[in-house]
């Protein structure tokens, strides 16, 4: 019988792993995330950081083990409803505004939303102004503010942002933030693939991964992270 | 910001009426000017390939015993377009295909939770929609050629090769959704479609009695003679199909991003006809990856001499198997026509050629490299055409690598030997005649609509750009040309040795320019560029 105080784990990795033929991008991974927790996930390039959210979001495929996503196979469609992605390259369509891009994305998770909700949205990103024009006009900047609020524009249990805090300006930067720590507090997973030593002051729990291969979980300083993966 | 999902929400609905309301706003912006000049463009095409293939094929009947043979053969030879048809939709099942979706699609519908299957019926059919077209409309044209020469009625022909042209199109595609759907391994999808094509091949020359494959032969020629068993592909292909929309939403997500990346880029590259580009993209699409460890390690200890050489070497000593494994079999397929040729089928000379080509433009890879990544070159105090230059040693030792496995495979007991004299003789123009062609493909840099050329009337440009494309083939198609010239050196009495001989010095000297060419190119462009800004600044 499950204990009433540990909350019930939203992402587990059970011997997870993937390899490129004879390149191996994660050794086997065991690993844990339970609802209300915000997860730094932190390593040098290549140490598989990406590739572990692309396998939990069902982009990639297992070469070995298991990932669930809310109980759920990851790719399968319970996962896909429970889990948010955002990758670190923002894909939009070349043909939809920012609001067109919110209600498609809106509808496909059947969510019935109002132009006040998508409005609101919007200005929280720092987009109003730009809200009817097409992103595939924007700079990286915007493209990525209008990726963000795609994925916090349907529900989701877990939210996975791979590179936030790339190509955003300091109010994009702090929008995000503050959207990330509304969604922590109400009792989102979150995990956030970054390269920037200072978000793990605002995390549960720090991940290192280094060649595949976790080598730290759990609570970390800046002074930590530039220790366990370099600067 | 929370946001709740509504339970009984129609999720593939809504992706139909935003699916409508995008076609709609792309339809609001093409231009019917644009719509119309595209239908000109197509019209012109096709007129162009009707009359040369009519011209070609000819308006004599055939006569009894022709038909007899046609009867006799046909369905094993036939056959080998299904076959062809199968393998190749295996192959594009096996590697995500042949769905091409945008990568938006891929992250967007296939991350939500829509179904799969449901999301996926429409790309998938209006792909087969428009092929279905393709297939009825050139089956339609080769019955009409057909019917010319055959006995039957115009209708029967044009109707059954429609009919033909669509099974093609069933099989391909019905066979690669079923693979991608199947999750098919690279390697059986590649050995099923070897082994189709090897029995269609041996049905032809007769040394097998039946192909799997035959009975599309047996549809074909369903106007001189209704066979029942003509009616098995068409069942066939409605049974992939249909298995294969099935399956639709078990296809691969890895797939399907890596190849909606590549694929838009692929078709942009081969209209350009940037080869080297098509090349490196089919490379990324099949995950063919160097190898981590090398076949052979060859230990760094420090610079050495030869710098360049040796950097190839490296290169050469990484090749994934499939890569190797592809041209084991080029050399085997040059083997096998110039065995072809020896026995008096001359035309397979220039199937020997392309071969013989394809295999060059792996082996000089290591140059390509160079191409590929010119910062990385100009950063040295080495001119750009003496790195080029450098690289070409390593590249004949790769390419007499090949010429080997192929003139082994043609001096093989068995019949249509090529004599072992003869095929030494070949074994060095073979290998630097797809060598100098793969030189010229992979250094001659895309036609660009800003050049020279650019200002030129449209014929000497369309000369221009079919010039670029047939040069290249033709260096490699001289290269293995000993052979057929060994041919009529025997037939007319002479040693075939000598014969062979008489062409070789011809391909040596074509490879020697090749060279230069290498060598001075950059010199020769600098000059024409310089001239063309005197000229300019003139008027």
């Amino acid at each position: 019988m499950p204990r009433p105080d540990v909350p019930e784990p939203v992402l587990v990795a059970d011997q997870a792993s993937k390899a490129y033929a004879d390149l191996v991008a994660l050794e086997p991974l065991d690993l844990q995330i339970s609802a209300g927790t915000m997860v730094a996930l932190v390593g040098h390039n290549g140490s598989g950081k990406s590739t572990f959210l692309r396998l939990a979001a069902g982009l990639l495929e297992l070469t070995a083990g298991e990932i669930t996503i809310a109980g759920s196979p990851a790719g399968s469609s319970d996962a896909r409803a429970a889990l948010s992605f955002l990758p670190d390259e923002p894909v939009l369509y070349d043909d939809l505004s920012v609001r067109e891009h919110l209600a498609y994305v809106a509808a496909l998770h059947g969510v019935h939303a109002s132009g006040e909700d998508f409005d609101e949205l919007i200005e929280r990103v720092g987009l109003t102004a730009r809200a009817d024009d097409l992103p595939a006009r924007f700079s990286r900047g915007l493209r990525q503010k209008t990726s963000i609020a795609l994925g916090v524009v349907r529900p989701f249990d877990l939210l996975m942002v791979d590179e936030p805090f790339v190509g955003l300006d300091a109010p994009g930067k702090n929008a995000l933030l503050g959207i990330l720590d509304e969604l922590h507090g109400h009792g989102k997973a979150i995990v956030v693939a970054t390269h920037d030593p200072g978000f793990v002051e605002r995390v549960d729990r720090c991940i290192a991964l280094h060649d595949g291969t976790v080598v730290h979980d759990g609570p970390a300083t800046p002074a930590d992270v530039l220790r366990l993966v370099g600067a | 910001m929370l946001v709740v999902a509504e339970a009984d929400a129609d999720l593939e609905g809504a992706l139909v009426d935003w699916r409508r309301f995008r076609r709609q706003k792309r339809t609001a912006d093409i231009h019917w000017i644009d719509a119309l000049y595209r239908a000109y463009l197509t019209a012109i095409v096709g007129l162009v390939a009707v009359v040369f293939t009519s011209s070609v094929v000819g308006d004599a009947l055939l006569s009894t015993s022709e038909i007899s043979r046609v009867l006799a053969d046909g369905p094993g030879w036939l056959g080998g377009l299904a076959a062809f048809a199968v393998a190749l939709g295996l192959r594009s099942g096996s590697r995500g295909g042949p769905l091409a979706l945008e990568r938006t699609e891929v992250r967007h519908v296939l991350l939500a939770p829509v179904d799969r299957t449901a999301a996926l019926r429409a790309p998938a059919i209006r792909q087969l929609r428009f092929l279905s077209f393709v297939g009825l409309v050139v089956g339609g044209i080769a019955g009409d050629l057909a019917a010319r020469r055959m006995t039957g009625s115009a209708a029967a022909w044009v109707g059954t090769s429609a009919l033909a042209g669509l099974t093609l199109v069933g099989l391909c595609v019905g066979a690669a959704l079923v693979a991608a759907g199947t999750r098919l391994p690279r390697w059986i999808a590649s050995a099923i479609g070897l082994v189709l094509l090897g029995s269609a091949v041996a049905d032809g020359v007769g040394a097998i009695g039946v192909s799997p494959t035959a009975s599309f032969g047996d549809l074909v020629l369903a106007p001189l003679r209704f066979h029942v068993l003509g009616l098995l592909p068409v069942v066939g292909a409605v049974v992939l199909l249909a298995s294969g929309l099935s399956l639709l939403g078990r296809i691969s997500l890895e797939a399907a991003e890596r190849r909606s990346t590549l694929v838009g880029q692929l078709r942009f590259a081969a209209t350009l006809q940037d080869l080297r580009t098509v090349i490196v993209l089919r490379r990324q699409l099949a995950m063919e990856l160097p190898r981590l460890r090398p076949w052979v390690r060859l230990r760094v200890r420090g610079t050495g001499p030869l710098p360049v050489f040796v950097r190839g070497l490296r290169g050469l000593l990484r090749w994934p198997a499939a890569r190797v494994a592809r041209l084991v079999l080029l050399a085997g397929l040059v083997g096998l026509c110039l065995r072809g040729v020896w026995s008096g089928t001359t035309p397979l000379v220039v199937l020997a050629g392309i071969a013989s080509f394809i295999a060059g433009l792996d082996s000089v890879e290591p140059l390509a490299q160079e191409v590929d990544h010119p910062s990385r070159r100009d950063a040295t105090p080495l001119e750009a055409s003496a790195i080029h230059l450098r690289h070409i040693p390593v590249a004949v030792l790769a390419q007499l690598l090949v010429g080997g496995i192929a003139v082994a495979v043609a001096s093989a007991p068995g019949h249509a030997r090529v004599p072992f004299g003869v095929a030494l003789v070949a074994l060095v123009p073979l290998a630097l005649g797809g060598l100098g062609g793969a030189l010229v493909s992979v250094l001659a840099s895309p036609s660009s609509v800003s050049g020279g050329w650019s200002l030129a009337p449209p014929e000497a440009q369309g000369m221009q750009l079919a010039f670029r494309m047939v040069w290249p083939p033709s260096i490699a198609i001289l290269g293995a040309a000993p052979v057929a010239f060994a041919r009529r050196a025997y037939e007319q009495g002479s040693p075939a040795v000598e014969g062979a001989s008489r062409i070789v010095p011809v391909v040596l000297v074509v490879f020697a320019l090749i060279c230069g060419w290498v060598r001075v190119r950059d010199d020769i462009g600098a000059w024409f560029k310089s001239q063309m800004e005197m000229a300019n600044a003139k008027t």
